[in-house]
């Protein structure tokens, strides 16, 4: 287990005082050699949302997303991280700067690019393997390599033996799974996904997000990954977004540095914890 | 009318020949008494026939000369005509309303009021309007089955399920596969319970319609037997309208339960095996 250097965005002060945190944070981005692998694949410079004449969920976010890099969008609620998310799926409209993907500006939602919500919105009157089919109906007709595809998807998630259930008889857990293995169906490079285990108890929270872990590697997917809880974004990611609320913005940028794969024992370890108080820091002076 | 009260009908499910016994003893015993109070004249036995009497008035009732049919037959008729045309028109119209968010704020206080406005209570107007005859039946019947379905697919349609809505927008689907594969299977349990409530109500419509605007049915049978102090006879035609009740019950149960198979066991039991078999031969 490498234990780097823990890097603490220099703009959040400023970002606090004055909102100019862009030029900082995407110098520190292209700066810091720990940032793993590739190309740029999200880029987001200034993006602002408003909902109505007042309301500011989003205040100039200013980052970059690489490929297979894993984020995790951190902070309490109201502090945009879902609506960033929307954004990048395309599902609702940037109010000010400009938000790209693979180059392209995001003004719908896209096939290469998948969502997970804290639901598992599988419905109720499909098996779980047509629950999985569903994204592959929606643009063709399904063909028996889909249906191959689909069952070896279930068999990853560990479902196998539930394909021809309904969603009503499996647990909360097993439906977060199918969800899972119905977003890989999509066959998306970039995975939103919107505290996907957030209403699971702690046990399968904690074995979820090790599976998840697994199968984005396997997949060599770019993963966004909103969450309330520190330790959780920490554990998963090679980055973390730090956002705090009124109005939504993000504070700080911090690299990740533990090696790969991960095991939950990590979370009792001292470097870990340095980390999580770091992040906490970031949210207290936020409050002040 | 759940399961477990169905003699013979265990909360498992499991049939029980003591149980079956015991619901006969009771049965035995209601009769008897109503028997001997009516025999006895403790009870007038010209407004309360004694079972006996009931039983042995079915015969001209069904046997000869079996006038019953053919007043089943225009109430069937009527109830059935009805509730078709009253449960298509409530769904289409609540399906046309639910689309448009202004139609829906501007109509909703005129669904309420109509919604608190006991139906029954316009057959004399209906009546007016379209003369006495089928037509005004018709009318009546349609008006009481309206609702239920109206009321329900308009619910069903407004509590549609955001976050699924938002998950098939990120699939990339259309307007039409959102409302095809998502909104209409997710509002179809509301529907259902709409259309069975509508069958529950037609019935009633119908014999309500034929009191006062009907040369024939059921009601009309019922009000001339009454007339004439033909007890018995009156009491067997009510029993027919009881079993015509619960068989309609019956029926519209078990549609509900093959259309919303998911929401229970053993229909979701059957889809499985349906549905592995399909999938198995693709």
């Amino acid at each position: 287990m490498t234990l780097g250097a823990v890097k603490i965005e220099p703009g959040v002060k400023k970002a606090q005082i004055g909102g100019k945190l862009e030029q900082s944070q995407n110098d520190q981005g292209k700066m810091n050699p720990s940032s793993p692998r590739g190309q740029t694949v999200i880029e987001g410079q200034g993006v602002s949302k408003l909902f109505g004449e007042t309301v500011v969920a989003l205040d100039g976010a200013t980052f970059n997303v690489r490929k297979q890099q894993f984020i995790s969008l951190v902070g309490p609620s109201g502090c945009g991280k879902s609506t960033l998310l929307r954004m990048i799926s395309g599902l609702i409209p940037v109010s000010s700067g400009t938000l790209e993907l693979h180059g392209e500006l995001v003004q719908r939602p896209r096939p290469d690019v998948g969502m997970m919500f804290q639901k598992p919105t599988l419905l109720a009157w499909r098996t779980i393997l047509e629950n999985v089919l569903l994204p592959t109906e929606l643009s063709r007709k399904v063909t028996a390599e889909d249906r191959d595809h689909a069952l070896e998807l279930l068999e990853l998630v560990g479902l196998a033996d539930f394909a021809f259930s309904f969603p009503s008889q499996l647990s909360g857990g097993m439906q977060q799974r199918a969800a899972l293995a119905r977003l890989l169906q999509t066959g998306a490079d970039v995975l939103l996904l919107d505290e996907p285990f957030g209403a699971l108890d702690e046990f399968t929270r904690e074995r979820l997000n090790v599976e998840l872990l697994r199968i984005v590697e396997k997949f060599e997917r770019t993963t966004l990954f909103v969450t309330h809880n520190i330790q959780e974004a920490i554990f998963l990611a090679d980055q973390v977004f730090v956002m705090t609320p009124r109005p939504g913005r993000i504070a700080a940028v911090i690299d990740v540095p533990f090696e790969r794969p991960r095991d939950p024992e990590l979370m009792q370890s001292v470097p870990f914890n340095d980390l999580v108080g770091q992040v906490r820091k970031i949210f207290g002076n936020a409050a002040h | 009318m759940e399961h477990e009260t169905i003699p013979g009908i265990g909360k498992s499910g499991t049939f029980s020949w003591g149980r079956i016994a015991k619901h006969m003893a009771i049965l035995f015993v209601l009769l008897a008494v109503w028997e001997y109070v009516t025999a006895t004249g403790i009870a007038d036995e010209l407004m309360f026939p004694q079972p006996t009497e009931i039983v042995l008035s079915v015969w001209p009732l069904y046997g000869s000369p079996g006038i019953v049919w053919y007043h089943l037959w225009v109430t069937m008729a009527t109830v059935l005509a009805g509730f078709v045309v009253g449960t298509v028109l409530g769904i289409v119209l609540a399906a046309l309303v639910g689309m448009s968010e202004s139609t829906r704020r501007y109509l909703q206080p005129y669904i309420i009021i109509l919604e608190a406005t006991p139906r029954i209570a316009m057959g004399p107007l209906v009546l007016a309007w379209l003369g006495f005859g089928f037509g005004a039946k018709l009318a009546i019947v349609t008006l009481v089955c309206f609702f239920a379905p109206f009321v329900n697919t308009l619910t069903g349609i407004l509590s549609a399920n955001e976050p699924q809505i938002e998950l098939m927008k990120s699939m990339g689907a259309s307007k039409w596969q959102i409302l095809t594969k998502a909104m209409v299977p997710d509002a179809m349990p509301l529907i259902m319970a709409g259309i069975r409530l509508a069958m529950a109500s037609a019935l009633g419509g119908a014999l309500v319609a034929e009191f006062i605007s009907s040369n024939d049915g059921m009601g009309v049978l019922m009000q001339n037997l009454t007339a004439v102090l033909n007890m018995p006879a009156a009491f067997a035609t009510l029993l027919s309208l009881t079993i015509v009740g619960f068989i309609l019950y019956r029926l519209m149960e078990m549609i509900e339960g093959t259309v919303v198979f998911w929401q229970n066991d053993d229909g979701m039991r059957r889809a499985s095996r349906r549905r592995e078999k399909y999938w198995r031969s693709l």
